[in-house]
C-alpha cells in the first residue's frame, strides 16, 4: 500500500506535467500570435495553479519560478512587458526549466533551477527601463528533454460507470452460471464456475475501488467555505476536520456536495449564536464546528457537528401541529427522535416558526432525497443550547447492496440491508386492530404493522387490514426503519440475506412509487427492490 | 367497409412497399412497422408487479434488460375468442425512442410487405371502436386480409402509459 504522501506526489507531478504540455502549446501559440489575449490568460492560469499546487505540497523552488514566470506573463497581459525575442527566449527557458524540476521531483536529486536563468527572470521583470544586453546567455544542458508519458491518466467518471454496469451485469450471470454448475453437478463445471465466481468477485472489487476517492476530496474544499459563510454571517467559526482519508465512491460523494454544503451553511447561519450571545452562555466566543468521516463497514459516516444552540423539540413539536402535520395531542406523544425526523418532511421547511427560531428545517427535505437516492440514511440529534450533529449514512460504493430477500405470493422481492431494522416473528394475536392498521408491541415500542398481501393487493386509499384477514398463527414481520421511524412488513416468507445489483427500472413503470428498482437474482428471476422510503412515507402520513 | 377504397393518391407514383409485423389480437390481424420491433421472442418468465394496471402483466429479463410486458388485449378491451389456446405466447419487444416494452401476442407473428398503397388512412368513426383512433396509422389490405396497421410509438409515448399511477 503505498501511503497518502507518495499518492499524493504522483497526482501533483501527473497534474504539473499536464500544465507543462499546455504551457508550451500555449507559448509557442504565442510566439506566432503574441496579441492573443485568451492564450495569454490561459498561460497564466497554469502558471498561477502550478504555482499554488507546489506550494501546498512543498515545492518550492517550482512554486518560485511558476511565481516568476507568472509575473512576467502578468506584466505581458498588462502591456508593461513586450514579448521581444530576448524574452520570448528567457521564457521559453523558465517553462523548459520548469518541466526539468518537475520531472526531477521523482529522480534521486532534486533539479536546482540554474541560477543564470533566474537572474535573467529577474531582469525581463525589472526591465522596464534598463537595457536587456545584461541578459546572460543560460546553459541549455536541461533542454535535451526526454520524452516520457505519465504514470496517471484521467479518465472519465462516464467509463468507469459504464464498466462497473457491465460489471454487474456479468455478476448476474456468474451467480446463474454457479447455480446451474451446482443443479449438473459436473466437476469440470464446477471447477471453472468457482473460478469464474473468484475472478469477477476481484473484478468487481478492482473497478469499484477505481472509483474510489478520499473524503478529503470534498472536505479540503470546507475551510474556505466556511470562512466565507463566517464573514458573511460576522461569526467566528473554528472548523475541525477529520477522517479525509476515508474513500468513498466518487459518484456518492459528488450526489452529497451540496447537501453537505446546505447543511453547513445551515450549521453557521442558523445554528452557531453571536459571539455575545454565546459568552452569556458560558461558550468560547468561537463557534466550532467538526466535520468527520468514518468507516463502519461497507458504510462511510458523515458527521457534521456544531456547539451552536440546538434545536428546541418544542418548537418544532408546534410546528407540526401548526403546519397539520399532526394533531396537538398526537405530536404531544412523539418521541424526541421522531420529533426531530419531521424536519426532512417536504414542506416543513416552510414552517415560518421554526425557521425563524431554530433556523433549521430549510430545504431538509432536499438533502434527505439526495440521501435516499444513493441509498444512505440521514439522522439529526440535536440538544437545547449544545449543538446539532447531523450523521449521514452512506454507501460506500452504488454498486453492490446488502438486501433482505423475501417473498409474497408468487413474487420475491428484496429490501435494501439499509433500511431494515430487525426481522421477527410474531403470533397473530399479540397484533392488535387499531382503527384500519395493525399494530403490535415489539420490544417496548408500537409499531405499525403492514401486511404486504393486502398492500399489493387493493387501491392504496383502500388498505384495511383486519387479524382475521391474515393467514397462520404466525407472522413474518420484518421491520424497517426510514427517518427515525420503524414500519412492520407482513411477509410471507423469508428466504436470505444476499448482495444485489440494483438495477432502475424502466419507463413506463419507473413511476410506481414502492418500487426503487430491480434485480436479478442467480437463478434468473426478476425480483422487485421496495422502497421503503415511499412505503413509510405514505403509511405515516395516513397516521 | 367499401366506402373506404378511395385512396391517397399521392403514393402511387412509386410503388414504395411497407414491411409489417402481422399478429393477431381477438380475431382481428393487427400489424405494426417492423422497424419499430426489435424482436419477436417467446414470452419468458413474467413477474407480476402489484401496483400497475391489469393490463401490465409485469416485468421480464430479455437478454438482461428488464423490461415491462403490455397485454394489448387487456390494454384495448378486446375480447379472447374462445377456443384452444396455443400452449405460450410470444412478445414482441417494442423500441420507443427512451425505453423498450414487451408486448404478447397469442400466436407466432408474421412478417408482411405490402405496397404502402394499399393501406388505407383509418375512418373516422373508428372512434368508436375501443382503440383510440390516434393508434391506427391505417387499414391495410392484403389480398382478402385486413390489417389493423398500429402506431406503436403513439402506444408507447401515450399519457396513459406514460403516467402509470398505482
Amino acid at each position: 500500500m503505498k501511503s497518502r504522501d507518495q499518492e499524493y506526489k504522483e497526482i501533483f507531478i501527473a497534474e504539473a506535467l499536464e500544465y507543462y504540455d499546455a504551457l508550451n502549446r500555449h507559448i509557442s501559440d504565442l510566439e506566432k500570435t503574441p496579441e492573443d489575449e485568451q492564450v495569454l490568460a490561459e498561460v497564466f492560469r497554469l502558471l498561477h495553479n502550478l504555482k499554488a499546487n507546489a506550494k501546498a505540497i512543498g515545492y518550492e523552488t517550482i512554486a518560485d519560478v511558476s511565481h516568476k514566470l507568472e509575473t512576467a506573463f502578468g506584466m505581458i497581459r498588462s502591456k508593461e512587458l513586450n514579448f521581444s525575442d530576448e524574452v520570448v527566449t528567457v521564457l521559453f527557458d523558465g517553462i523548459d526549466m520548469l518541466g526539468e524540476m518537475i520531472t526531477g521531483i521523482d529522480g534521486t536529486k532534486e533539479v536546482e533551477p540554474s541560477q543564470a536563468l533566474l537572474r535573467n527572470l529577474d531582469i525581463v521583470i525589472n526591465s522596464q527601463a534598463e537595457n536587456s544586453t545584461e541578459l546572460s546567455k543560460v546553459q541549455k544542458h536541461y533542454t535535451s528533454k526526454n520524452l516520457s508519458l505519465s504514470d496517471l491518466i484521467y479518465i472519465q467518471i462516464k467509463k468507469l460507470d459504464h464498466l462497473l454496469n457491465l460489471v454487474g451485469e456479468l455478476i448476474i450471470d456468474r451467480d446463474r452460471i454457479f447455480s446451474i454448475s451446482k443443479e449438473l453437478d459436473n466437476d469440470d463445471l464446477k471447477n471453472v464456475s468457482a473460478h469464474l465466481y473468484r475472478i469477477t468477485e476481484d473484478l468487481q472489487y478492482s473497478v469499484m475501488d477505481a472509483r474510489l476517492v478520499n473524503v478529503g476530496s470534498l472536505f479540503n474544499k470546507f475551510p474556505r467555505i466556511v470562512r466565507d459563510i463566517a464573514v458573511a454571517e460576522k461569526k467566528e467559526i473554528n472548523l475541525e476536520i477529520s477522517g479525509s482519508d476515508i474513500q468513498i465512491d466518487r459518484n456518492i460523494l459528488q450526489i452529497i456536495t451540496d447537501s453537505l454544503l446546505h447543511l453547513m451553511r445551515n450549521a453557521i447561519s442558523h445554528g452557531i449564536e453571536k459571539a455575545d450571545v454565546r459568552k452569556k452562555a458560558k461558550k468560547t466566543p468561537n463557534g466550532n464546528v467538526m466535520l468527520s468521516a468514518q468507516n463502519d463497514r461497507d458504510t462511510v459516516i458523515l458527521k457534521l457537528t456544531d456547539d451552536g444552540k440546538g434545536i428546541d423539540q418544542e418548537e418544532v413539536r408546534r410546528a407540526i401541529v401548526q403546519r397539520g402535520f399532526l394533531s396537538a395531542d398526537a405530536a404531544g406523544d412523539l418521541r424526541d427522535t421522531e420529533v426531530l425526523s419531521y424536519l426532512f418532511e417536504p414542506g416543513f421547511s416552510l414552517a415560518k416558526e421554526v425557521t425563524e427560531v431554530s433556523g433549521r428545517g430549510v430545504g431538509l427535505d432536499v438533502v434527505k432525497n439526495a440521501i435516499d437516492s444513493i441509498g444512505g440514511r440521514i439522522r439529526v440529534d440535536s440538544k437545547k443550547g449544545e449543538g446539532t450533529t447531523f450523521t449521514l449514512f452512506l454507501p460506500t460504493s452504488i454498486a453492490v447492496k446488502g438486501a433482505l430477500l423475501c417473498q409474497v405470493e408468487e413474487n420475491f422481492y428484496a429490501i435494501p440491508l439499509m433500511h431494515t431494522d430487525s426481522v421477527v416473528a410474531l403470533p397473530t394475536e399479540e397484533l392488535h386492530e387499531v382503527g384500519e392498521l395493525l399494530v403490535a408491541d415489539i420490544n417496548g415500542e408500537t409499531i405499525t404493522i403492514v401486511s404486504m398481501r393486502e398492500l399489493f393487493n387493493n387501491d392504496l386509499s383502500q388498505y384495511a387490514v383486519k387479524k382475521s384477514d391474515l393467514q397462520g398463527e404466525a407472522q413474518n414481520i420484518i421491520i424497517v426503519t426510514y427517518n427515525n421511524r420503524k414500519l412492520g412488513l407482513i411477509v410471507d416468507k423469508l428466504l436470505r440475506q444476499q448482495d444485489i445489483v440494483i438495477k432502475a427500472l424502466s419507463k413506463p413503470v419507473n413511476t410506481i412509487e414502492i418500487y426503487a428498482g430491480v434485480t436479478l437474482l442467480g437463478s434468473g428471476k426478476v425480483c422487485l427492490v421496495l422502497d421503503v422510503a415511499a412505503i413509510t412515507r405514505y403509511f405515516i402520513a395516513r397516521r | 367497409m367499401e366506402s373506404q377504397n378511395i385512396r391517397d393518391k399521392k403514393e402511387k407514383v412509386v410503388e414504395e412497399k411497407v414491411h409489417l409485423i402481422v399478429f393477431k389480437l381477438g380475431s382481428e390481424e393487427y400489424g405494426v412497422r417492423i422497424d419499430q420491433v426489435k424482436e419477436v421472442t417467446i414470452t419468458p418468465e413474467i413477474t407480476r408487479m402489484p401496483k400497475t394496471p391489469s393490463f401490465i402483466k409485469g416485468v421480464s429479463n430479455i437478454r438482461g434488460d428488464i423490461i415491462a410486458i403490455m397485454n394489448l388485449e387487456e390494454r384495448f378491451k378486446i375480447e379472447r375468442p374462445s377456443g384452444p389456446s396455443s400452449p405460450h405466447t410470444y412478445t414482441l419487444v417494442m423500441e420507443a425512442k427512451d425505453y423498450t416494452m414487451g408486448f404478447i401476442v397469442y400466436e407466432v407473428p408474421q412478417s408482411l410487405t405490402l405496397p404502402v398503397s394499399s393501406i388505407d388512412k383509418a375512418p373516422a368513426f373508428i372512434q368508436d371502436i375501443n382503440i383510440n383512433e390516434n393508434f391506427i396509422e391505417g387499414i391495410g389490405k392484403y389480398d382478402d386480409r385486413l390489417i389493423i396497421v398500429l402506431d406503436i410509438f403513439k402506444i408507447l409515448t401515450s399519457d396513459e402509459v406514460l403516467q402509470l399511477k398505482s
